[in-house]
């Protein structure tokens, strides 16, 4: 049977048995959407919050350390500068959400959503670059300075050999890095991959039409 | 003002309702998902209905945002069950004068659509649906060249899955 004899059994199907009333359509109107952009707009929050709150955590002794550097200036011009990114990112997020609208053509829809996502994505890169730079920073005008490095690091003068203090203090660094670098790469794998999964699958379907001719 | 407005989308919302359901029944596979698509579709038909100024008839417009949700804005019920389950689509096509071999028919056609991937679902319900290229093309974001290509090759796999 060809498809032209299927396409008249489908308009001649009868309509939906269970028809929903003007009352539901209305309560079902006001509901709340569980769309995938408003879970990837809360996923984003979520994640300023964190990487905005992380700053909040660094403790009381580190800035003294820092102080004893002369590092604070530094420092304070990085935060006011990591702060006018934070506000401009988020301008940035919310207008990439709010311009996504289930009247556009699937495909501009698609990438809008995908958009919402990559600036997430982009402002977790940013902070990461950010942190790694301080980091690098930091630990060069600290390391290139050994005795004031030995001075605050062991106060009291401990009988200890400070070239391994300062080993195990680097190695650390770098260890908890890459912790926080695999605690990353899984939460994006379950949170986006699982959102975003269909999305990638269909955009890709669609968009490889455009590279047919 | 916005009663009006919450009234007359109340009005061609249940009119036109049956739009709504043929594509839950296409992108989902029991009940419940039915009902979680049809009340997402339902939350961002409201959503954009303000910005609707009626250049489009209301069941066009319908099409494009229903079809965008399922496609794009839907994330899949956790209850959605994969497997696809013949008595829940018999019960929705129910009716006393409705020929047997034509239920046979639509039910073989609505299970050879689920095996279909979701923009080939999209590209099949707007040409049973009547829909020309130019609106196919242009709901979907596509040039109309290669909706035909991709229409084609949906129509091919379709007629495979339907008589093997």
């Amino acid at each position: 049977m060809d498809l032209e004899s299927y396409k008249k059994t489908w308009e001649n199907q009868p309509k939906e048995t269970k028809s929903v009333s003007k009352i539901d359509i209305y309560k079902m109107a006001h509901s709340k959407s569980s769309s995938v952009v408003k879970w990837i707009f809360i996923i984003g929050i979520l994640e300023v919050a964190f990487w905005s709150g992380l700053n909040l955590l660094v403790p009381d002794g580190y800035m003294k350390v820092y102080k004893d550097f002369n590092l604070v200036d530094f420092l304070n011009y990085y935060f006011i500068l990591h702060y006018i990114v934070i506000a401009l990112f988020l301008i940035l997020f919310y207008k990439n959400y709010a311009s996504v609208s289930a009247v556009d053509n699937t495909r501009t829809l698609m990438n809008k959503i995908l958009r919402v996502r990559k600036t997430v994505k982009y402002y977790v890169y940013y902070n990461l670059g950010g942190f790694v730079l301080v980091t690098i920073i930091v630990n060069s005008v600290m390391f290139s300075n050994p005795e004031m490095m030995t001075e605050t690091m062991n106060p009291q003068h401990l009988n200890v050999n400070m070239d391994t203090i300062l080993a195990v203090t680097l190695v650390t660094q770098i260890i908890v890095l890459l912790v926080m670098l695999l605690i990353l790469w899984l939460f994006y794998k379950v949170t986006y991959g699982a959102l975003l999964k269909k999305l990638t699958k269909n955009y890709k379907e669609l968009d490889s039409l455009d590279h047919l001719n | 003002m916005q009663k009006d407005l919450e009234s007359k989308f109340l009005v061609d919302f249940e009119k036109n309702q049956n739009i709504v359901h043929k594509i839950c029944r296409i992108y989902t596979t029991n009940q419940d998902a039915h009902n979680d698509l049809f009340q997402e579709v339902t939350i961002q038909l409201w959503k954009n209905y303000g910005k609707f100024r009626g250049e489009a008839k209301f069941s066009t417009w319908m099409y494009r945002v229903a079809l965008n949700t399922a496609i794009s804005l839907y994330r899949k019920s956790t209850r959605t069950i994969k497997t696809l389950d013949i008595s829940d689509i018999s019960y929705k096509i129910q009716s006393l004068e409705y020929d047997n071999t034509e239920e046979e028919q639509l039910k073989s056609l609505y299970k050879a659509i689920q095996e279909l991937s979701d923009i080939e679902k999209a590209l099949i319900f707007l040409y049973l649906e009547n829909k020309p290229y130019k609106e196919i093309s242009e709901s979907l974001g596509i040039t109309q060249v290669n909706a035909r290509v991709k229409m084609n090759r949906a129509k091919d796999k379709l007629r495979n899955i339907l008589n093997p």
